[in-house]
């Protein structure tokens, strides 16, 4: 008798406290209703274990407690942050960079960057960077470069070769004397990939080619009034200009190819259970054929680059929304959210760059 | 690398919460019940928080970066439900440690202050 009413006063109090949480913004409910459904039951049991039904009374006493209060910030910490958004422009990282050419420019670089290992994953094999160059001459000369490389999950040490990979391409882009812009990006492409290629051949004995690491890396300078991007693997490149998702780079992937050819549509590909086999990666060849892109950049255009975990989860349409909508900051957290609702099967990555190109009067007739 | 350049001390000072949660995770990955029975028999049972105090400063604490989410998976001692089980940043285990040192700080004062009995041990817990 007494373990059945213990039972029904578990089961009630379960879905009392349920009915509870619609207390809380809908927003915070999504997020985290199961896990404190599972803590509160937890919390329960143990209550009904330590001190039976007096227990649980004196939990729910707690509970009630913490509800009324937390569900009351929640909603406060809600309003002010739709107030800010309405009325101010976050200011995450703002830099002001100014060029040095004869037609002066001013840039805005608004950044932010985020990378979770999801929802099935055991280890964050993502790897990004962000540089910004402080001297305003390499600012100048060398831009801004952004990078995000995705360590491959059948391989070996996926997270050690995406490592690798942006630290080499930064070093090597940035060490670089050649103005060239593009040459210098492939240039240190090459550079990371043969560095993960050499790391592999110095195993002792070497590795069968499906145990080296490997990785996929995708970079973008942004300077002057122009991005370039360089691509290798399946990791992307975006411009978001007004209600337009431009994607720059071009993934080397089996099914990007069958898009390509005709035979799958770009929602089709999303399902696809093979859209994780990539063609091309950094660490399986000695050399790697690196795709090159550019694009003018205006006057708030959103850069965007991020890995298959977020791409394969996130319609264009869901991304235009969230970064024209959120500041930086927001946008990241919400992407990887977002990835994380629709399950969050791999690692997710993106890093964010607000572009606000701007002439300054001032500086111009200097 | 703008992003990682955050200092510790602006996180500063914790709530009480915050600071207990960072604590509980400073040794060990756990859930989210984990945390708060950590948290009780860490602190006697003194500093109980609820489900509502615990997923609220969670949701911050991502955001802020001091902790992250990693895999979901049964707590291999209570069930096979799966679990979210979260654990503390380098930025986190900075932000902790810059606490534990304020703190530390606050109860020399206390010591010289002759507010605790046996002020010249200093250093206890």
């Amino acid at each position: 008798m007494e373990t059945f009413s213990s039972e029904r006063l578990m089961i009630i109090s379960e879905h009392l406290y349920r009915l509870l949480l619609l207390a809380y913004p809908a927003e915070f409910r999504r997020a985290y209703c199961r896990e404190m459904i599972q803590t509160f039951r937890d919390c329960c049991r143990e209550a009904l274990q330590q001190r039976g039904q007096w227990g649980v009374l004196r939990l729910w006493g707690l509970v009630l407690y913490d509800l009324v209060t937390t569900a009351f910030t929640e909603h406060v910490r809600t309003c002010i942050a739709m107030l800010k958004r309405l009325f101010l422009n976050t200011t995450d990282t703002l830099l002001t960079i100014e060029g040095s050419t004869a037609l002066v420019t001013q840039f805005h670089l608004n950044v932010a960057q985020r990378s979770d290992v999801g929802r099935q994953r055991q280890v964050n094999e993502d790897r990004m960077l962000s540089m910004i160059p402080e001297d305003p001459q390499v600012m100048a000369k060398k831009g801004a470069l952004f990078v995000v490389a995705d360590g491959l999950g059948g391989h070996s040490a996926g997270d050690v070769a995406s490592e690798m990979a942006v630290n080499t391409v930064k070093d090597a882009y940035y060490a670089d004397e050649n103005d060239e812009v593009s040459a210098s990006l492939l240039q240190a492409m090459k550079r990371a990939n043969s560095a993960i290629y050499q790391a592999n051949q110095s195993k002792n004995p070497p590795p069968e080619k499906n145990q080296m690491m490997g990785t996929t890396c995708v970079a973008a300078v942004l300077i002057a009034d122009t991005v370039y991007v360089a691509n290798v693997g399946d990791s992307r490149a975006y411009i978001v200009r007004g209600d337009q998702v431009i994607q720059l780079s071009q993934d080397h992937s089996m099914v990007a190819e069958q898009i390509r050819a005709g035979l799958l549509t770009p929602d089709q590909a999303r399902g696809h259970p093979q859209r994780n086999l990539i063609y091309r990666c950094f660490g399986e060849k000695a050399d790697v054929e690196v795709d090159l892109f550019s694009e003018a950049v205006q006057e708030g255009d959103l850069l965007v680059l991020c890995t298959d975990g977020l791409s394969n989860l996130v319609s264009d349409e869901e991304l235009q929304e969230i970064v024209q909508r959120f500041g930086t900051q927001e946008s990241v957290y919400r992407l990887v959210e977002r990835a994380n609702e629709h399950g969050g099967p791999d690692n997710i990555t993106a890093i964010v760059v607000r572009v606000s190109l701007e002439e300054s009067k001032e500086l111009q007739t200097v | 690398m703008k992003e990682t350049e955050r200092s510790p001390e602006a996180m500063l000072p914790l709530t009480p919460a915050v600071f207990h949660i960072l604590l509980a995770l400073a040794d060990s990955e756990r859930h989210g019940y984990g945390i708060m029975q950590e948290i009780a028999a860490r602190t006697n049972g003194a500093m109980r928080i609820g489900p509502g105090t615990l997923y609220g400063s969670i949701k911050r604490m991502l955001a802020d970066g001091l902790i992250e989410a990693s895999d979901e998976r049964p707590d291999p001692e209570l069930d096979d439900e799966r679990r979210r089980y979260y654990r503390l940043t380098n930025f986190g285990q900075r932000v902790v440690r810059a606490e534990a040192q304020r703190l530390e700080q606050v109860v020399r004062i206390a010591h010289t202050k002759r507010v605790l009995p046996g002020s010249e041990a200093i250093g206890g817990a």
